[in-house]
């Protein structure tokens, strides 16, 4: 019984074998799938707005399509979720996005130009030093009271001048250590002084306005206090708004939820007020994948795709009820930096071991790296190819681009080439040795966790290594690296990533400027400040410093296209790629006109959801 | 005893099939280099998510034939993604126990030019399959050093503390205590995010037996200390004693040896939770990090719904960990009936 | 008045047991290269000014020892301090622990009700195919990577629109009437609730197994059987009885892990527990909010140990209160 038990089972399990084995070759005619060539692409943003003034109130009037009131739409945001509601407070881009829907700034960008136009004032003239904003008159805070110059002065005057909660609009308007100054002409005009022209102030002017009566109690008790106030437990019946949303629940890792402004000043072509919707709700996803589930599921209706999952998407498209926009590159960039530091720390050691300091502070072996490196397979492998490689600084959606810096491809020769010229050689077993005989051998880093991250270094790995090179490969904590780059300077060469504007670079200039606080790739500590300064970094500085003072926009883009091309000739830090910026949105939604400055919902007052339409839910 | 634990193993069916499992996949990662067709390392990028690859033995003409395979290339369209195509052009076939493009032998290759990818590739265009054979070396021998390190740790301190008993006693067990009061899974985490970024795989690999090896210890010495709180009266301990024996002889030759039978138990019985911690760390990117592959770091790409939807063959790691703590869980069991004096008739 | 004395004893032993793991906890995790305010130095926006105010307030300036002695005073009278981000630790945690304790007590309840009647079935026919099944079937369930399960279990969510993705509450939870809001926890409860469940079943029935096996093995049990006591009779009367006491002292360790021991499977399903919070605060090195989650732990494991032995001296009498108790 029991060796007929085994005799058979091996029978079984031979047959079974033979039977995976045993395949045959069937060609299959190819089906090109012509059905899912239609490109992605977005509509343009056709609408107008001009002031118009009702019974004495100047209210904003949009003449988009017309639609139907109520509904809700679900947004996400990734990551723990809020850290306050109070926009004077935020640090991180999820506690901005979610308290910045209840306030508007004085002006607002233009989401296909990028200039900027005014919003809470009704219009503003630029004379010089001199920005005088008009407000709009019988505009009200959601809990009845005026609008007025007053609130205005004492944001900017008690609140932001002064340098309550998060300082960092403060610090970016200071020119040489000075302030600008606000005046308050009449009770809906007031005006801004800068000490020197200063042409990043009128980006600074859409930091939010805040109601004085509900601000100024917090403001008299201190900045201790005032760092707590409006923190993630308010009521939030306590708040009182100006913006298009309010919010009416917040639970804590889950979700913020927001009501329609029944008095927000937007009204539309048949002056009914806006928003359209009823409700906007902010759900907190821990990560990207977890979001791509609950968009799948239903639970999401607009969602940023990543190129991995686009193939997904398009799939699904076809059956499901929504649609793809593809909004061209996107802000966020992707480099590989190396460590020039030449500096060394209070016990006299050298941040950077002298050796491989050596071959860091060569342009000849930075540019043989960067021709090394296999720009389109890294597009095609960790973003689908839903990326454009990189070769400058500012992103390839930047209104300050300088178009004339050519891409170029993969080139070994050229890299060994330069690295001959700097005297390096390769042995009979292809290892690089420098001219002094120092085998080439350092250490890549990257934040640990992030597969893109993980897989580029992996690839960086390999096509360093086909010149010779031996890279240490090392993904770490991510906090970890950030101390190793900002504090401790003990790293080779990295791999990371930084968002920046497409409409200002300068906010770069803590990245570039040569005591900039992320000046990683040649990080001075606040005792080493102008210490060891090279000559570009000085043109850098010089740039930047008057890039940000020179007022019309070509005199600045002459300052910015000239950094972009010691960047691109230097090569301190060396750009990847960027992802293109591919988008979501339930068909139910109208009015729907995604740009590559605003995002997808950048007119959330003018988006309505259509009745007619038989998918979406009533 | 080992032929009475490896006769009863073999009576047990269930056992028996978990003996087979883990005997397959440890002969498996031994042979790692000659079973798998490429190195851990070996990447062709342009070949990323490239699917497992289809091998015939009947061809087109319906005749039997070598086993053959044809190779994928990538076509690449603005609108829509990788797409990988057989090419039919040419075929490529297998060669068994014979040399392969690296030079070195191998179970099965291909000609030259052809590419197996038995089960598939990943991100970086590496054989899934051959990093599945060199990750399991880390993955199945990570939980047998850990207890390497931490049974002798275990015992010599449960056996000290429980010999002598008293304030030595009192002291060492608090203090055993008190780190088995430090939740364990967040202990795991604080310590491997504490490990220091310029360390080699290798002191990697070892510093992380070291972590899962200081968590689980303190738990043991106290299940040994009350084992030996029972064994130090009996007869022929305190016969030892009035000879004079040295009281640390006592304890490893007369006292510890006593405790075997329950160390067996435990030691098969806590390999699979190690296994898993491992894994788990991995998965969060606190353990093997890459290059290296491990099943946990390898299944971290299976967090990805498009992978998991469009490159299942990404879950093998995961089927594989559940595959061998479900053996060795059964092997365990069954470890236990056998040298459980209590559970004999 | 006895066991009063015994409860007071018991506490003030606690006391030096706290201050170890503390101290340990606390050299630990600021001994890590980690930086804490990593984040904001990373971000532009954040100025100088900012970072150092941030730094004063976390204490980072000073030497490690007074930085614990700091810690350590803050926490005796109560102040948990705050965390990397400003906000206060003790709300962050008052945010999460209900929804572990929720998350947590329904799996030990559910697992008590299947397992401990599922160990009895096994011990009683013991070694027969039912008893192997049940073996084999929770040796399933223990070789489960609990991450890999849930993983695999959302994409069947997906696939199926059956269950929700993660989290607890639906979007519209607000406005929903009460069996409604009933029915939205339980639909995002079932497949966090099933992971967890898979995953402690089989320790829990295992115990049961053997405890009664041992007991149905003893001496009295014997003796029962061959006075003529009827087997149902034997089994729930008597031997049952004295099964259950070790397993009492496992609902002890139980009750510590309700706050820690599912950290990884809420990290896959977005649930807004403690876990998770505590998963991503030791990540990025807060100190306040992991010291503060790790001392609770401790506190958990002891207050459970206490409650498991009170409960034994009331349900066993032959267990004298000052006795050994290792």
């Amino acid at each position: 019984m029991k060796i007929q038990g085994y005799v058979l089972s091996v029978i079984l399990f031979l047959i079974l074998f033979a039977g995976a084995c045993i395949r045959r070759d069937v060609p299959q005619n190819i089906t090109e799938n012509s059905a899912q060539t239609e490109t992605l692409s977005v509509n343009e943003y056709p609408v107008n707005r001009k002031n118009v003034t009702i019974n004495g109130v100047d209210y904003l009037q949009t003449d988009a399509p017309v639609g139907n009131f109520g509904g809700t739409l679900i947004n996400s945001t990734i990551g723990e979720g809020p850290k306050t509601f109070n926009p004077f407070n935020s640090k991180d881009a999820t506690s901005s996005t979610l308290s910045d829907i209840m306030y508007d700034g004085l002006v607002t960008i233009d989401p296909v130009t990028g200039e900027y136009i005014p919003k809470l004032a009704k219009s503003f003239e630029v004379n010089g030093n001199d920005y005088i904003i008009h407000l709009r008159h019988g505009l009200k805070w959601s809990d009845g009271k005026p609008i007025t110059a007053d609130d205005v002065y004492f944001t900017w005057k008690n609140i932001i001048l002064d340098g309550f909660g998060n300082t960092s609009t403060r610090d970016s308007i200071a020119v040489e250590g000075k302030l600008p100054t606000v005046q308050k002409l009449d009770n809906y005009t007031v005006k801004f002084t800068t000490p020197k022209p200063f042409a990043p102030f009128l980006a600074s002017l859409s930091t939010p306005i805040a109601p004085k009566h509900v601000f100024e109690p917090a403001v008299k008790k201190g900045k201790e206090f005032f760092d707590t106030f409006m923190s993630t437990n308010i009521k939030p019946n306590e708040l009182v708004i100006s913006g298009a949303f309010k919010l009416t629940e917040y639970v804590p890792a889950q979700r913020a939820v927001y009501k329609r402004n029944p008095n927000y000043y937007v009204i539309n072509s048949k002056g009914k007020k806006l928003p359209y919707l009823d409700k906007l709700v902010y759900l907190i996803v821990g990560d990207v994948n977890n979001e791509v589930l609950k968009f799948e599921g239903g639970e999401l209706d607009v969602i940023g795709v990543r190129g991995t999952d686009v193939p997904r998407f398009r799939e699904r498209q076809k059956k499901d009820d929504f649609s793809l926009g593809n909004l061209g590159p996107d802000t966020g960039t992707m480099y590989l930096s190396v460590n020039i530091n030449d500096r060394k720390n209070k016990e006299g050691k050298p941040y950077v071991d002298p050796i491989k300091q050596k071959w860091f502070s060569d342009k000849n072996f930075r540019t043989a790296v960067d021709y090394a490196l296999d720009r389109e397979n890294m597009v095609y492998n960790v973003a689908n190819g839903f990326a454009k490689p990189l070769f400058t600084p500012e992103s390839l959606n930047s209104i300050f681009l300088n178009k004339s810096l050519r891409p170029y491809p993969r080139n070994l020769e050229k890299s060994k080439e330069l690295l001959e010229k700097s005297g390096f050689y390769t042995d009979d077993k292809g290892r690089l040795f420098d001219k002094e005989g120092n085998r080439v051998e350092f250490t890549l880093m990257t934040n640990a966790g992030n597969t893109e991250r993980e897989a580029i270094g992996v690839m960086v790995k390999q096509d360093l290594e086909d010149l010779g090179m031996k890279v240490n490969f090392k993904p770490i904590e991510f906090n970890s690296l950030v101390n190793k780059l900002l504090s401790t300077y003990d790293w080779d060469m990295v791999i990371m990533g930084l968002t920046g504007s497409p409409l200002e670079p300068n906010g770069g200039k803590n990245v570039w400027m040569s005591n900039g606080a992320l000046h990683m790739f040649n990080q001075r500590g606040q005792d080493e400040y102008n210490i060891g300064v090279l000559p570009w970094e000085k043109e850098l500085d010089y740039l930047f410093e008057n890039g940000a003072t020179a007022l019309t926009f070509d005199k600045r883009k002459k300052y910015y296209d000239r950094y972009q091309e010691i960047i691109y000739n230097e090569k301190p830090m060396i750009y990847l790629y960027s992802p293109l910026r591919i988008t979501a949105i339930r068909n139910k939604f109208k009015n729907i006109y995604p740009t590559s400055l605003g995002g997808v919902i950048h007119n959330i007052e003018e988006i309505y959801i259509d009745k007619e339409d038989k998918n979406g839910n009533p | 005893m080992l032929k009475i634990i490896i006769s009863g193993l073999w009576k047990d069916k269930f056992a028996r099939m978990g003996m087979i499992v883990l005997a397959v996949i440890y002969l498996a990662i031994l042979f790692a280099p000659i079973i798998a067709p490429y190195s851990k390392d070996y990447s062709d990028r342009s070949l990323a998510y490239v699917p497992p690859s289809k091998i015939f033995t009947i061809d087109e003409n319906g005749h039997f034939s070598k086993p053959y395979t044809y190779n994928y290339v990538r076509k690449f369209d603005e609108n829509n993604f990788n797409v990988y195509n057989i090419d039919r052009s040419q075929k490529h076939y297998l060669k068994f126990f014979s040399t392969g493009e690296d030079g070195k032998f191998h179970l099965v290759t291909v000609d030259k030019g052809g590419k197996l990818f038995l089960l598939g590739t990943d991100i970086n265009g590496r054989d899934v399959f051959s990093r599945i054979l060199f990750g399991g070396r880390i993955s199945m021998t990570i939980g047998f050093l850990a207890l390497f390190v931490l049974f002798p740790i275990g015992m010599l301190y449960g056996g000290i503390s429980g010999y002598f008993g008293g304030k030595i006693d009192t002291i060492m067990m608090r203090i055993a205590e008190g780190i088995m009061s430090i939740p364990s899974f967040y202990l795991l985490i604080i310590l491997a995010s504490i490990l220091p970024a310029g360390m080699t795989s290798v002191q990697r690999f070892l510093l992380i037996v070291v972590i899962l090896a200081l968590i689980g210890w303190a738990g043991f010495a106290r299940v040994v200390r009350g084992m030996v709180l029972s064994i130090k009266n009996q007869e022929y301990v305190q016969a030892a004693k009035s000879i004079g024996a040295s009281d640390l002889r006592i304890i490893l030759k007369h006292i510890l040896p006593q405790t075997t039978s329950f160390i067996i138990v435990a030691i098969t019985l806590s390999i699979p939770s190690y296994i898993l911690s491992e894994s788990g760390l991995s998965f969060l990117g606190l353990g093997i990090q890459q290059p290296d592959a491990s099943w946990g770091n390898m299944l971290k790409e299976a967090q990805i719904f498009s992978n998991i939807i469009y490159r299942p063959w990404l879950l093998t790691p995961g089927f594989l960990i559940f595959l061998a703590v479900l053996s060795f869980n059964l092997v365990g069991d069954t470890v236990r009936d056998i040298l459980d004096p209590k559970s004999k008739d | 008045m006895e066991i009063l004395k015994y409860v007071l004893k018991r506490i003030l032993q606690t006391i030096p047991l706290l201050f170890i793991v503390s101290l340990v906890s606390f050299f630990i995790i600021r001994l890590s290269p980690v930086d804490p305010l990593a984040e904001l130095k990373l971000n532009p926006s954040v100025s100088q000014e900012t970072l150092q105010r941030e730094r004063e307030r976390l204490g980072l300036d000073k030497p490690i020892g007074i930085q614990y002695i700091l810690w350590a005073k803050s926490f005796v009278k109560g102040d948990l301090g705050i965390t990397s981000n400003g906000e206060s630790v003790a709300q962050k945690l008052k945010e999460r622990i209900p929804n572990t304790l929720l998350l947590t007590t329904l799996v030990i309840f559910l697992t008590w009700i299947v397992g401990i009647p599922l160990g009895i079935l096994a011990a009683v026919k013991w070694k027969s195919p039912l008893d192997r099944i049940l073996t084999v079937l929770t040796s399933i369930g223990m070789a489960i990577p609990s991450f890999f399960f849930a993983v695999l279990l959302l994409i069947f969510a997906v696939k199926t629109g059956w269950f929700p993705i993660g989290g607890l509450t639906g979007a519209n939870y607000a406005d929903l009437g009460f069996w409604g809001k009933f029915s939205d926890i339980t639909k995002h409860l079932i497949l966090p609730v099933t992971v967890l469940f898979t995953i402690s079943l089989a320790g829990l029935q295992r115990q049961m197994r053997g405890n009664l096996l041992d007991v149905l093995d003893s001496d009295y049990v014997k003796f029962a059987r061959a006075k003529g006591v009827s087997e149902f009779k034997v089994i729930f009367k008597h031997a049952l009885r004295n099964a259950v006491n070790p397993m009492i002292t496992l609902l002890g360790f139980e009750f510590a892990g309700l706050l820690s021991g599912a950290a990884l499977t809420e990290y896959v399903f977005q649930y807004p527990g403690l876990g998770r919070l505590i998963l991503e605060a030791v990540m990025k090195s807060d100190i306040n909010l992991v010291m503060a989650s790790l001392m609770m732990g401790a506190i958990m494991l002891i207050l459970g140990n206490l409650i498991a032995d009170l409960l034994l001296i009331f349900t066993d009498p032959r267990i004298r209160t000052g006795g050994e108790n290792a």
